[in-house]
């Protein structure tokens, strides 16, 4: 009997850094700018110490300008998504369910379209659409995806792949009367950009990301619990309907964080809790950090493979995951059946 | 345990958050730079423009053509891979395309002065490449007049102030001469096609729309939106005279009239029957010095009695090679009473 | 032997074999429910108001024929839902007005299993009965661990613990999950239907743990059924409850009679007394 201790929490944690820091490390040396990992390093020392004035511009425009602020949201969004879709596919049993998939992130998007129509040049107002459309489409999914009554696993994925075409249907046609350049472009909300740092300092997004998942983290006992039958976990004493709240509104809004700062990226929340589960087994309280990181690893080796596979131009981030993540899905599909 | 867990993670937290705060960008562009000036491009964003440009980047090939006619294709450090007029165009490095530029090409190209446009370059590339600290102008060139404008304000910027002024006085002045002779001719009533399958045309706000009427044409859609889809229903309703292409859309040296005279639906449209299908250059798809020759070719076609009057054939060529070799002069129309 | 009537029961008198009742665990008063019909559930269903009590070291048996009120009444024993008339306690406190994770430390309800999304193993599973005690974000320590495998020991699976829980057999299964609501260390123990799986040799079996549980271990054991034969053999006491009120209360020889089992039940019963003074059910021949 070995229960999980926050140790192996830790040490586990640790080593997935580890693994994040290597790729931020090649993260930060590809690029169309010919730059050493030697002049990166000195560059990021000098900017911590301070001494900005001694580093050459350019140096510091792509380190600083372009690299950096794109690794960083790649980070984000990742632990974003990896993170809604563990929460997910507790609330939903479905251990297919992820906002893309879902048509979430859809409805993130389209929800972020509609208030850049409304109210562009209010900071944070995208959030705000982005979470009301992503915690709309949630609750439609659900409800649509029952059967008698139950949350029927089959009729929950139905409605999730309609919502999302829907969702999308709903995007291009808002693209198409919106007026030339005033948004982002179909591509972006559609397949998802990590090129364009939002309109707000990084650092709130930072830590708003970190209070969610936070508050994620402190229902994952009740999550464990869950998993094992609602009804159970009642007995046991888990505050069944409050648990499903706070996970539905924190999912919903890391879904909104995500898709308003790096458009619909697809299939991060399926690959990620499920990688992680294989290698370190299905405890929420692992889970949720490992997710968290194991989102930021992909997003940030995804962008990167989007940068460079066909240079000079660049593939949108989200092309990439669906071409890893589709197979899978497809995969975990056929499993299920037996 | 918990107390070790919690002290971890805060401070990793604040090594995180100390590496964001680093990431905000320098703020930018109001410094003037070796006494340059500072300038308000045509969105109304203020440019600090080196006295003395060196190092050009286009992201659109209007721009770019427009920087060879105005002789500075030495200063030209790097285009789009999609710039391909003039041809020498190619040659030059390229930073991705006119939507998707790799940002760090062009930074790695050390560009003192970037062009852009509103008509094809998007809003985000330009903001990222002024954070940096980068001089971006962008034009904004709705009407033929404006993209005059636009040139002339470049030629100045760029230290080509004299050339530039004298192309545009030049080509203003055919633009003039042509005002002239279809002063009192109606508007011939024209489909623009941008794309056939889907059908796309041009909307009322695009420099397109304008150099129709330059032409004495009028396109039959009005539509607020820049590249409108159409049904082809809605031009058989209004049935235009003539159908303009541009030679860009045509594969082979057909016929291109017998070609539309093939398709359903095109061919119950009565300027294919009668063979009004006129093909003019690809420049008038671009707001660069190439345009007024299309407009040009263009009103030949639609209006071929206000030029044989007088019986002058009017020199259009301009000195340095705003007529693109290779491109098509001819003009072709259709008819069967044609040759 | 009184017959019930209306709406009250009686509750036939037994000689307690201690006068101190210290071992009082349940208390039932009066208690009663009604559903509130809706467009997909069956019509308005009632528990008329139902008193009995439990003790340390009993095992009772609630049981009648189907929709007779047994899962509902089970339902109110274990806080679920709220009685619309009466009072339950255990150990003194009215089961309703328990915080839910007090409740859990106290009730452990053993229901048919349903399905797990995610394969676990055994010891996971059962240490999960540890969750009501301590902080909702835990993380179990020795003692959990040693209670957990006391539960697994009580229900005879120790070898199974590492075992994953999906690849077990039904009995094998069923042991698990008593093991997990025994992890609880509840007062009250509350099993629904838990034979229904099961052959007739796992059925014995059960109830024999139950029954040892009850003796040794001192649990009050609760289980609803509707097994004549196991409920009287291994039963303390016994409950019969027919559409919604609850008949008699009494020992199983109190409460088997045969005009009384065959009008409940519909079918041609014999009961028989045996030497060990617990009544047999059997069907009647002839037909």
């Amino acid at each position: 009997m070995r229960p999980l201790t926050p140790r192996r929490i830790m040490a586990i944690c640790g080593l997935l850094f580890a693994v994040l820091f290597v790729v931020v490390v090649i993260a930060l040396r590809t690029g169309a700018y010919p730059i050493s990992l030697r002049d990166i390093v000195t560059t990021l020392f000098r900017e911590a110490l301070g001494r900005r004035d001694d580093i050459p511009l350019e140096f510091w425009q792509v380190v600083f300008g372009l690299r950096l602020p794109r690794i960083a949201l790649g980070i984000m969004v990742g632990a974003a998504l990896a993170t809604s879709g563990a929460g997910f596919q507790a609330l939903l049993r479905n251990p297919l369910a992820e906002p893309y998939v879902l048509g979430v992130s859809s409805g993130a998007a389209l929800g972020a379209m509609l208030s850049l129509m409304v109210a562009p040049h209010i900071v944070g107002v995208i959030q705000l659409g982005a979470f009301v459309g992503a915690a709309a489409t949630t609750a439609a999914v659900y409800f649509l995806g029952r059967r008698g009554g139950q949350l029927d696993s089959a009729t929950l994925l139905l409605a999730g792949i309609i919502s999302a075409s829907f969702l999308s249907a709903a995007i291009m046609f808002l693209g198409t009367t919106m007026s030339g350049r005033d948004q982002r472009g179909m591509a972006f909300w559609l397949m998802g950009d990590l090129a364009t740092p939002p309109s707000f300092h990084p650092g709130w997004l930072f830590v708003v990301l970190l209070v969610t998942i936070g508050s994620i983290y402190t229902t994952s006992s009740d999550l464990n619990l869950i998993l094992t039958g609602e009804q159970e976990a009642r007995h046991l004493g888990v505050n069944v309907n409050r648990v499903k709240l706070v996970v539905y509104l924190a999912a919903s809004l890391l879904t909104g964080l995500a898709v308003s700062v790096g458009g619909a990226i697809g299939y991060v929340g399926l690959l990620v809790p499920h990688a992680m589960r294989m290698m370190f087994g299905t405890d929420y309280r692992l889970l949720i950090p490992t997710s968290a990181i194991g989102g930021a690893i992909i997003i940030v080796v995804a962008d990167t493979l989007a940068r460079t596979v066909v240079a000079p131009t660049e593939l949108p981030v989200g092309a990439m995951t669906a071409l890893a993540g589709a197979p899978v899905f497809i995969y975990l599909m056929r499993r299920r059946v037996r | 345990m918990r107390g070790t867990w919690r002290r971890r993670i805060s401070a990793a937290a604040g090594l995180v958050a100390l590496l964001l705060c680093g990431a905000e960008l320098r703020g930018q562009n109001a410094v003037a730079n070796s006494a340059g000036k500072i300038v308000t491009d045509e969105t109304g964003r203020r440019v600090a423009v080196p006295a003395d440009v060196k190092r050009i980047v286009t992201l659109a090939p209007d721009l770019t053509e427009t920087i060879y006619a105005l002789g500075l294709e030495e200063r030209l450090v790097g285009n789009t891979e999609v710039c391909d007029t003039p041809p020498a165009a190619k040659t030059k490095p390229h930073v991705g395309t006119p939507i998707s530029p790799n940002l760090e090409a062009i930074v790695a190209l050390h560009p003192d002065f970037v062009l852009a446009t509103t008509s094809i370059n998007r809003e985000e590339t330009v903001d990222t490449l002024r954070r940096l600290g980068i001089a971006v102008y962008t034009s904004d060139p709705h009407t033929v007049r404006n993209m005059l404008d636009s040139i002339a304000r470049i030629a100045v910027l760029t230290g080509a102030g004299e050339r530039g002024a004298e192309m545009v006085a030049q080509l203003r002045g055919r633009l003039e001469a042509l005002h002239a002779r279809l002063t009192d001719l109606p508007l011939v009533h024209v489909l623009f096609v941008v794309w056939e399958d889907p059908l796309i045309t041009v909307g009322q706000n695009t420099f397109v729309a304008d150099a129709l009427r330059w032409a004495g044409a009028e396109s039959i859609i009005v539509s607020k939106q820049n590249w409108p889809r159409v049904g082809l229903e809605e031009v058989m309703r209004l049935q235009p005279e003539y159908i303009v292409l541009t030679s860009a859309h045509m594969k082979a040296e057909g016929n291109e009239s017998t070609e539309l005279q093939k398709r359903p639906g095109w061919r119950e449209l009565r300027a294919v029957e009668l063979g009004h299908v006129a093909v003019i250059s690809e420049g008038v798809d671009r707001p660069a010095p190439g345009l007024i020759d299309a407009i040009e070719e263009l009103a030949r076609v639609l209006h071929p009695n206000a030029f044989n009057e007088n019986g002058e054939q009017e020199k259009l060529k301009l000195e340095n090679g705003a007529r693109m070799p290779g491109a098509t002069v001819g003009v072709k129309e259709l008819c069967p009473c044609a040759l | 032997m009184s017959a019930g009537a209306g709406n009250g029961a009686t509750v036939a008198q037994r000689p307690m074999p201690f006068a101190v009742d210290s071992g009082l665990r349940l208390k039932v008063e009066q208690a009663s429910y009604a559903y509130a019909a809706t467009d997909r559930s069956a019509p308005k269903f009632t528990l008329g108001p139902t008193s009995f009590e439990a003790q340390q070291r009993e095992l009772v048996a609630i049981l009648g024929p189907n929709a007779s009120g047994k899962s509902t009444l089970l339902k109110l024993l274990a806080g679920v839902l709220k009685p619309l008339s009466g009072r339950i306690e255990v150990d003194g406190q009215e089961v309703g007005d328990l915080d839910l994770r007090v409740r859990a430390q106290r009730i452990a309800l053993v229901q048919q299993e349903s399905e797990l999304l995610f394969p676990l193993r055994v010891w996971e599973y059962v240490l999960q009965g540890r969750y009501p005690y301590g902080r909702r974000l835990r993380f179990e320590s020795e003692e959990d661990c040693l209670l957990a495998g006391n539960a697994l020991a009580q229900v005879g699976a120790d070898e199974l613990r590492d075992r994953w829980i999906d690849r077990l057999s039904g009995g094998e299964k069923q042991r698990v999950i008593l093991a997990r609501a025994l992890a609880q260390q509840p007062a009250l123990l509350l099993l629904d239907e838990p034979t229904q799986h099961l052959d007739i040799g796992g059925k014995v079996e059960l109830l024999r743990r139950l029954r040892r549980l009850a003796d040794e271990n001192k649990y009050t054991v609760i289980v609803v059924t509707h097994e004549l034969n196991l409920a009287a053999e291994f039963s303390d006491r016994v409950v019969l409850l027919h559409k919604g009120k609850s008949l008699r209360i009494g020992t199983p020889a109190e409460v088997y009679e045969r005009d009384l089992l065959e009008d409940v039940f519909g079918a041609p019963l014999e009961v028989e007394m045996r030497a060990s003074g617990r009544p047999r059910v059997i069907l009647r021949g002839s037909h």
